[in-house]
């Protein structure tokens, strides 16, 4: 049993009421997100990220080593996402048992990055059927806030773009390998072919009336709010979560339960969501870029540059 | 597997269908009328689904008496020969998870729950075969299961999967397709364009989601008179047993 505090009625209609006034209780507009803040790319260690999302907290730590491929795909690295949510992030979350919810937040994030391929597996190969990168990407909720899948989806991504995996070189004809030491020679970046942002849009009816709301053919009164913090989350009465890409690709739709939503509704939201997934990847693409100079300059990696500036 | 062609220049499909035909459709209801309170048997082309329903009744655990109404509780079982490589298949694998949570929640608003307050109703699945459009088959046999155990809903859901092959929106797809191109499975209640159920695997291009959806919903709406028929079948050759004693 989840042990979520419930919301009282009083509360409840207030925020309704807020909701038809156009309002809502945090003061962000329908379809404003709570930008990422707080962001810390770890500087000693490739791949560690922290990062903070209205309240929302979560760490993730790429890592990597190196191991046999499967049988069945000798050409393809590995990857795999670790979700870790326990009962730190919020008490609704039980230690050791995987409650659906659980389930169902890992199981987007997963298909929204590793079944898209999302990371170039091919890559990954060192040698063929031999030696292949596996990499594994540890995602730790710390605190809970309402919209844990864009959370993820974000901190992953951003955590495997600042990845960084060490330097291989093949010695006799492609018989054994030499791993460079991370100092020796600089580490490669892993090739990431686009990426995925999910949205989350939780929506609630405001008349109260199911019935008029599955048989009616006015979409009026259903309202629908991007980003939901965790009072907003409680309340809703159904969500949708749409992933997509900068390049107006549709990566994972889901909806599950909740109020059925208008077809036309759901291809107004999916384009109106393109403007913010511009926004965040943009933004992602900017921290890493930050980051990396930040280090061009700290570590004076000029200095080991060969060749002119023409 | 990408060598196949999916869908030939004349506009053939590897069964021999056309972009907008629909597979096989069968149904049967109240095909175990001793062992449950409703039952289906649904066979879209070659996935094969019963769904047996039980409720609503008292719940064994008080945690599952909800108040403000039913609950209802999917099982999923699929059989470890439903697919062409016999396969053992665990119930806590994530993607069953996923398809019985997407399934409980569908029914949990489609059904009239408030009608039935601290009651559970327990929907047994079994896949008997599997070749594409499984959610969707299965999400259909819940639907018949329902009516014919006389559970008040506020319209048929009907479901259809359907793929985007390049530019063309092929409909229900098989299991060589569903391999092969990106599925969209949606679940539509009654005539209307609302959608109970969503959901996308792949990659699909923004663009094409209207038409893709259209397509979607106009089959839903053919699923939803099939479905009907078979009801209103079955309920005349009981009116008619009952109009003979």
């Amino acid at each position: 049993m989840s042990r979520s505090v419930d919301v009282s009625t009083n509360e409840r209609a207030y925020f309704i009421e807020g909701l038809k006034a156009g309002i809502r209780l945090n003061g962000r507009r329908f379809d404003e997100i709570r930008y990422p803040h707080n962001i810390h790319l770890s500087k000693e260690e490739y791949g560690y990220v922290e990062l903070e999302w209205g309240k929302n907290k979560i760490s993730v730590r790429v890592s990597s080593y190196i191991r046999k491929p499967f049988e069945d795909r000798p050409f393809e690295g590995i990857f795999n996402i670790n979700c870790e949510i326990n009962s730190m992030a919020s008490a609704k979350f039980e230690n050791g048992k995987n409650s659906d919810e659980e389930v169902l937040i890992s199981r987007i994030i997963e298909k929204s990055i590793r079944r898209s391929n999302s990371l170039d597996l091919e890559s990954l190969c060192i040698i063929a059927g031999e030696k292949v990168w596996n990499i594994t990407v540890d995602l730790n909720f710390l605190n809970y806030d309402g919209n844990f899948i864009d959370i993820g989806c974000f901190g992953v991504m951003l955590a495997l773009q600042h990845f960084k995996k060490p330097d291989i070189s093949i010695i006799n004809g492609g018989e054994d390998i030499i791993v460079h030491d991370i100092n020796e020679r600089e580490p490669q970046p892993l090739s990431i072919l686009h990426v995925p942002v999910c949205l989350t849009y939780c929506f609630y009816n405001i008349t109260n009336q199911q019935e008029v709301n599955i048989k009616g053919e006015s979409t009026s009164d259903d309202i629908y709010l991007l980003d939901c913090d965790y009072k907003e989350d409680l309340l809703k009465s159904g969500s949708i979560i749409i992933t997509l890409n900068k390049n107006r690709e549709i990566i994972q739709l889901s909806k599950n339960g909740g109020i059925p939503i208008d077809a036309s509704l759901l291809v107004d939201l999916a384009l109106g969501s393109i403007k913010v997934v511009d926004e965040l990847t943009d933004l992602m693409k900017k921290l890493i870029k930050d980051h990396e100079q930040q280090r061009f300059d700290e570590l004076n990696l000029k200095l080991l540059q060969v060749g002119a500036d023409r | 597997m990408s060598r196949m062609e999916l869908y030939s220049p004349e506009g053939l499909r590897i069964d021999g269908r056309r972009w907008n035909e629909l597979r096989r459709f069968e149904s049967r209801i109240n095909t175990h009328p001793n062992s449950c309170d409703g039952s289906s048997y649904v066979e879209q082309g070659n996935t094969k689904v019963i769904c047996m329903v039980q409720g609503p009744m008292e719940p064994s655990s008080r945690s599952q008496a909800d108040s403000a109404g039913a609950t209802i509780e999917v099982n999923l079982s699929v059989a470890s020969f439903s697919t062409f490589e016999r396969k053992k298949r665990s119930k806590s694998e994530k993607r069953m998870v996923e398809m019985k949570a997407t399934l409980e929640r569908t029914f949990q608003q489609s059904v009239m729950c408030h009608l039935y307050p601290r009651t559970l109703i327990s929907i047994d699945i079994h896949v008997l075969a599997q070749d594409g459009g499984l959610l969707a088959s299965m999400a259909n046999a819940v639907t018949l299961a329902l009516i014919d155990a006389g559970v008040a809903m506020y319209d048929y859901v009907s479901c259809i999967s359907v793929g985007l092959h390049d530019q063309t929106p092929l409909l229900d797809l098989n299991g060589l397709e569903e391999q092969d191109i990106s599925t969209l499975t949606i679940g539509v209640i009654g005539k209307t364009e609302k959608l109970a159920l969503l959901m996308l695997e792949d990659k699909m291009p923004l663009d094409h989601l209207e038409s893709t959806l259209g397509i979607a919903i106009a089959a839903t709406h053919r699923i939803r008179d099939l479905m009907d028929d078979e009801v209103r079948k079955h309920g005349n050759l009981r009116s008619s047993k009952l109009a003979k004693n």
